[in-house]
């Protein structure tokens, strides 16, 4: 059989890109896009949202390292273990080179030595702790944040996948396994279809992928679009006992998170620099001020270093800071302000936009 | 390239350290990296670097033919025998051959089969246990794995090489679709794939026989 030219076989790399492009086009198409924002104001770490997660859905084999939803201390290494420092995403459109992260990284699932102190006869004597000597775990290294007494600062980041609108984990698979929902912009993976690459995890630089290593394949968070489906807000955000998750359709113009992300502009995705384009914004936190030499106040410096905000969440956050703290002092001053109002949630189930339903009024899937 | 009729028994034949394969004429092969500018996801294209590509680039194949059943035996240099997926970052060893699944021309072997003209890979990978796998594949990024598997594998590494022998009777009626029907005395396209998995090698990276090849059953 003769061998193409060199052009020949360049025009046919062409047009098989220009396939493969014309398919991705089509994977990540969305007609609406779901968002959530939190407020890193109100976050108190207490995992409640993580849990809710695990119990819903990670509980199967395979699974028992995952943690679809995650809270960490910033600053801090987070999870998996210097996320930050792995790579992926985009830069002016480029998809960027990123790392695996191993088991270790993500922090493996610990065993406990519940048998020997609850029915073993030694409750009294033998503390209840994990085998081995573990040297990290999902949430390794709460509490310790940054800063120098007495101006030490920290904060909690909750963080699920953020169904990018250019998601890098859609982009990577050359399977076409990932896709996004038509009807609201959840990016799922098709365990019909992925074959366990790992491409997607490499390529993801919020590292919200998991390697599944009983089925073999590639697993994340789903919005809970079951839940979704039916009206239920996510449990992550249904369960959450601060009112700091808010759900709802990005062009929903009476809701939440448009007003807080498009209206007023204060809710901003975690590092924007990574060009995917989440889907999961912030209320960036607003800082106490610091304490100069001699241990007095001093209103001019915030504990958090501006630029580390910045690093988080771009530029805009300066704006976004700014707005916050002139209507804190609008409503100091006795007037009112809706952005706070709406921040505050006085009603719990405005924080979930259309999706109020509660879960127990729903018929359960038959298995 | 020739699939010798033997008369020694398929079961005998499945052991890669089998006497008889020593005595199998076989052929050396080169084998190429696959190409980047075709990868079916521009992440794969932007990530890697078309040298690190295909680091197993000598494949010896042998194949013979019972009367009833195939065997090829594939054979290649590696020092790094990866056969579980202990952790995130780890990837298998893996090998497979191609085989159009259709009559008529298929598309250059890179692009694996097209809507028209499917392709029929048998897949072994090291973490499989000696669980083939019967693929179809219609184009890049597309391989399935059929439901049904008449393909058996052996592998064995020792001395710093793989061996895996796959059997599978020639001609499977039962899955006319989704597996290539094959008969003594004719000639079918053939084309092989090592992945290294301590190089990462896995979907589309790997090395492959960059041409189809013809393969002739004896009479």
């Amino acid at each position: 059989m003769a061998e193409p030219s060199e052009q020949q076989k360049q025009e046919r790399s062409k047009a098989l890109a220009a396939e493969a492009k014309s398919q991705k086009t089509q994977l990540k198409h969305s007609k609406r896009q779901v968002a959530m924002v939190f407020d890193l104001n109100k976050c108190l770490g207490c995992q409640t949202c993580v849990i809710a997660c695990k119990t819903l859905w990670t509980r199967d084999e395979g699974m028992d390292y995952m943690w679809w939803a995650t809270v960490n201390t910033q600053p801090g290494k987070g999870t998996p273990r210097d996320w930050e420092k792995m790579g992926g995403g985009f830069r002016d459109e480029e998809p960027q080179s990123g790392t695996l992260p191993t088991k270790r990284d993500f922090g493996e699932a610990w065993d406990f030595n519940y048998e020997e102190v609850f029915f073993g006869g030694k409750g009294n004597s033998v503390h209840l702790q994990p085998s081995g000597d573990p040297d990290w775990g999902p949430n390794w290294d709460e509490d310790q944040g940054g800063g120098q007494y007495p101006n030490s600062f920290y904060f909690y980041l909750p963080r699920i996948c953020n169904h990018c609108t250019e998601p890098a984990c859609l982009e990577a698979c050359p399977r076409n396994a990932i896709y996004k929902r038509e009807e609201d912009g959840i990016v799922l993976i098709s365990q019909e279809r992925c074959k366990g690459y790992r491409f997607c995890i490499e390529a993801c630089p919020y590292k919200k992928i998991y390697f599944n290593h009983v089925s073999q394949v590639s697993q994340k968070c789903i919005f809970c679009y079951p839940r979704v489906e039916k009206g239920v807000a996510p449990a992550c955000a249904r369960q959450c006992p601060g009112r700091l998750r808010f759900v709802g359709f990005l062009d929903d113009e009476s809701g939440p998170i448009h007003k807080l992300v498009k209206q007023y502009q204060v809710a901003l995705p975690l590092h924007p620099e990574r060009g995917t384009q989440p889907n999961v914004y912030y209320i960036p936190p607003i800082s106490p001020p610091r304490f100069d030499a001699e241990g007095n106040i001093d209103e001019s410096k915030p504990r958090i270093p501006p630029e580390y905000l910045k690093y988080l969440f771009g530029e805009p956050v300066e704006q976004a800071l700014a707005t916050l703290k002139t209507e804190m002092a609008k409503t100091k001053a006795g007037g009112k302000s809706e952005l706070l109002d709406m921040l505050i949630v006085y009603e719990w189930k405005s924080l979930f936009g259309p999706f109020t339903r509660d879960p127990t009024e729903i018929e359960p899937r038959k298995a | 390239m020739r699939c010798t009729k033997v008369t020694v028994s398929r079961d005998h034949l499945l052991d890669p350290t089998a006497a008889e394969w020593s005595s199998v004429e076989g052929e050396a092969l080169k084998l190429d990296a696959t190409p980047l500018a075709n990868q079916p996801s521009e992440y794969i294209k932007a990530s890697r670097d078309q040298k690190q590509i295909g680091k197993v680039r000598n494949l010896m194949v042998q194949a013979v033919h019972t009367g009833t059943d195939i065997l090829f035996r594939l054979s290649w240099e590696d020092a790094n025998k990866n056969v579980e997926i202990t952790d995130n970052d780890v990837f298998p060893d893996g090998c497979g051959i191609l085989m159009p699944l259709g009559p008529g021309d298929p598309p250059p072997i890179d692009e694996m089969g097209s809507k028209d003209a499917p392709v029929n890979a048998w897949f072994w990978r090291a973490d499989s246990k000696d669980s083939p796998h019967n693929t179809i594949a219609r184009g890049l990024g597309t391989t399935q794995y059929s439901k049904e598997c008449a393909i058996q594998a052996r592998s064995l590494w020792g001395e710093g090489a793989w061996a895996v022998v796959f059997a599978r009777p020639l001609a499977v009626p039962q899955q006319k679709d989704e597996t290539i029907q094959l008969a003594p005395g004719t000639t079918v396209r053939v084309g092989f794939a090592v992945w290294e998995g301590s190089n990462g090698e896995r979907a589309g990276v790997k090395s492959f026989s960059k041409e189809w090849r013809e393969l002739t059953l004896d009479a």
